[in-house]
């Protein structure tokens, strides 16, 4: 029976696939280390790229789910929705400003609420209905018709916040309470990671008043805006900063982009998944470098007595293949597993993200093996008959 | 270990790659260390710094100071219970606010408070503000003016004090009147009236937690100090999802030191029995190996931890990344952990390697 590195058999790409997995079947608690670490280091990339996703979509879905095409917020906010609010004058002035076709009062605050017998926050927006500011994802239901009725967050559905449910907001002592008949159920549309309702504007200002009575007056938080036909929202949102004082107006993308906390999550993120990335190439590079240097002898060896270098470098490939595959398996797995529970961040496991992860990694991970295929590639056979590069 | 060592010196290059890969997970640490760091300490600074044992809320509140609100009454009535040493009112209040000196729209937190805070002086006189270190990094300075919220109440700084941030927003320390007063003219929605504080930070002895709530009749609802921290929105979801990426990252580099030094390890399996020959033993092969491992992620901390820093003035202000002491230790210590951990890997092979295999055999 000829050997496992007969040049016969090593000729055909087969028989470097045979190679690679010999190779791995003889040292598994390596292999199994490196694919392990590989499958950690991806689980983290593709943990965080779920969580930064699912955050951003939480904190600020309701903005960027809603149909005012320009947000105006008062200066001195920061792009704030919870620190602005507007006056009287200023909503009245943005409605003159050329280029807007509706502008309307949009009100947003936190408030305890009573969702199925469990008291909890809850986020709620008031807009005129049928202006600008109204839920533009429903999935089930409808949008309010009248005063006291809300769509409601469709991931909170089960929680009490489901159609037919009615959510109580907790008024302060002495108070009545008001309550919301929710309608309608609309997805990505959650506000700071809490369950969120629209409703009509008066509503929203009824419930302001039962936890703060002594409030002189209730203000909307920013001015929410439906361009002319024609105008650019860019544009329209310079012009009411240039000419309303006091105001910040963005268009609904610059109000997702800019909300305080999204830019700076996005480019703590960005930074961390990028030395993530860099890491696991290295990881995989180093590791079939110095393999590579460990079977010098043999891989000159196997040349002298006539293997191509091809099917070498193929069964280098494929060990990289299986580690990064394995990896891959093993951080979906985790993922999976792990996903469950922080399933209240958004964070779901999903086949696109994944595969895209792992593809990428692989792509890396190939790169950087190519130091190691330099290596087998750079081999002389003749170094057999020296000596040189075997040990004896 | 002595030969470990030599052997570091006169071949680094063969720990190059490894000690690379340990620097990015040493930065990794540190960044994931400091923005966690950042997170909570800038959020939590102004509640850390309440001269209390407990924070009183109303029990309609769910633990948020800007939705609490506790009049005279229920003060009054705090007051009364046994073992309550002292009693002092708080409120918050989050907006912009510009400095009259010019520059740019700063995010404050306005605290009114009556009891000297830790490291934060008696209240200042009416108008005036003791104003966090991270407005004076802001360009805000003593003497400044800072109009703040909609309404452009001027609040005049008087001095600074350190970590009283409040959800990454920049202490400005009030006495109740001003905090009232910046309230109801810039959220006259969320109007306080003159008896309305939105928190108590109370000092005393005993079960203030459940002694507070039984003589409040439930309208209160009260917490430790800690427990308030915790009760800030994200404060613990922050914690828990960093240390879990934190921790995962170390079982990272505790795989990484243990491949590489098992490769090591097998590398010199000959050179091992040769000197297992002359009379090495295991243990002392093997603390060659732990040395080798411990220089390295040594080596790489300093690395990492250069780079963390130059990242930490190279990254966008508005990234709450805030390298402490503490973050720096923890690391170091961890990665050396880790590092010993990883090496022991090689362990099983340095022991099972057969002096005979030295003789008419190298390889």
């Amino acid at each position: 029976m000829a050997p496992d590195w007969h040049p016969v058999r090593l000729a055909c790409d087969a028989e470097g696939v045979f190679l690679a997995v010999k190779e791995i079947r003889r040292a598994k608690t390596r292999f199994g280390l490196l694919a392990g670490a590989v499958g950690l280091l991806v689980y983290l990339i593709l943990f965080q790229q779920a969580l930064l996703g699912g955050l951003v979509e939480q904190f600020i879905g309701a903005v960027k789910h809603q149909s005012a095409d320009v947000l105006v917020f008062n200066d001195q906010a920061r792009k704030n929705l919870e620190g602005s609010i507007i006056f009287p004058e200023q909503l009245e002035a943005v409605g003159q400003v050329d280029g807007v076709d509706t502008a309307a009062p949009l009100g947003q605050d936190t408030f305890t609420v009573n969702a199925d017998g469990v008291e909890t926050d809850a986020a709620v927006f008031g807009y005129v209905l049928g202006g600008p500011g109204e839920p533009t994802t429903v999935t089930s239901g409808r949008l309010p018709s009248g005063p006291f009725e809300a769509v409601a967050s469709s991931r909170n559905a089960a929680d009490g916040f489901d159609i037919g449910d009615v959510v109580e907001v907790v008024p302060a002592p002495g108070t009545d309470p008001v309550s919301f008949n929710v309608v309608g159920l609309a997805r990505e549309i959650n506000y700071s990671v809490s369950p969120t309702l629209f409703t009509d504007f008066d509503s929203f200002v009824a419930a302001k008043r039962v936890v703060n009575p002594d409030a002189p007056a209730v203000l909307a938080s920013v001015v929410a805006v439906k361009v002319a036909a024609g105008a650019s929202a860019a544009g329209v949102a310079d012009a009411i900063t240039a000419t309303v004082e006091g105001t910040e107006a963005l268009t609904r993308q610059a109000a997702v982009d800019e909300a305080p906390g999204v830019s700076a999550v996005r480019s703590s993120f960005s930074v961390i998944l990028l030395l993530f990335y860099l890491v696991v190439p290295l990881v995989t590079g180093l590791f079939f470098l110095i393999v590579t240097f460990q079977k010098a002898g043999a891989l000159t060896l196997l040349r002298a007595i006539g293997s191509p270098a091809g099917p070498l470098v193929r069964a280098l490939l494929v060990q990289v293949l299986a580690v990064v595959v394995v990896g891959g398996l093993i951080a979906t797995l985790l993922f999976w597993l792990t996903s469950g529970a922080t399933n209240s961040l958004g964070v779901t496991v999903q086949a696109r993200p994944v595969l895209l992860t792992v593809g990428v990694v692989l792509v890396l991970a190939m790169l950087t093996s190519l130091a190691a295929v330099r290596r087998v590639l750079r081999i002389d056979p003749i170094a057999a008959t020296t000596g040189a590069g075997v040990q004896v | 270990m002595g030969l470990a060592l030599r052997e570091l010196r006169r071949r680094p290059s063969r720990f190059t790659v490894a000690t690379i890969v340990l620097t990015f997970l040493s930065l990794l640490l540190l960044l994931l260390g400091g923005l966690l760091d950042g997170l909570f300490l800038g959020s939590t600074g102004a509640i850390r710094s309440q001269p209390a044992d407990v924070i009183v809320y109303s029990s309609n509140a769910r633990d948020s100071f800007l939705r609490s609100r506790i009049d005279d009454t229920i003060r009054a009535t705090v007051e009364g219970v046994d073992g309550v040493d002292s009693v002092g009112g708080v409120g918050v209040l989050l907006l912009g606010a510009d400095p009259t000196r010019g520059g740019d729209t700063v995010n404050v937190a306005v605290i009114g408070y009556e009891q000297a805070a830790d490291g934060v002086p008696a209240p200042p006189a009416p108008g005036t503000a003791w104003a966090d270190d991270s407005l004076r990094d802001q360009g805000v300075h003593t003497g400044d003016t800072l109009l703040v919220g909609p309404a452009r109440t001027p609040i005049e700084v008087v001095g600074f004090v350190a970590d009283t941030n409040f959800l990454q927003q920049s202490g400005l320390w009030v006495d109740l009147p001003t905090w009232r007063a910046a309230q109801n003219a810039n959220r006259p929605d969320s109007f306080v009236t003159d008896d309305v504080v939105q928190v108590l930070a109370v000092r005393g002895s005993g079960d203030l937690v459940a002694a507070i709530d039984a003589a409040t009749g439930g309208a209160t609802s009260t917490l430790t100090k800690d427990e308030a921290v915790y009760a800030l929105p994200g404060v613990t979801e922050q914690e828990s999802t960093f240390n879990a990426i934190i921790y995962s990252t170390l079982l990272v580099v505790l795989a990484v030191v243990g491949l590489f030094f098992s490769l090591l390890t097998l590398e010199r399996t000959a050179l091992y029995g040769v000197l297992k020959a002359i009379g090495a033993s295991t243990r002392r092969l093997f603390a060659g190996v732990v040395a080798q491992a411990v220089v390295v992620a040594v080596i790489a901390f300093v690395v990492g931890s250069l780079l963390a820093i130059a990242a930490g003035a190279a990254l966008p202000a508005d990234v709450p990344l805030q390298l402490t002491v503490g973050r720096f230790l923890f690391t170091f210590v961890a990665l050396v952990i880790a590092a010993v951990l990883g090496s022991a890997i090689s362990l099983r092979r340095v022991t099972r390697i057969d002096p005979a295999s030295a003789i008419g055999s190298a390889s």
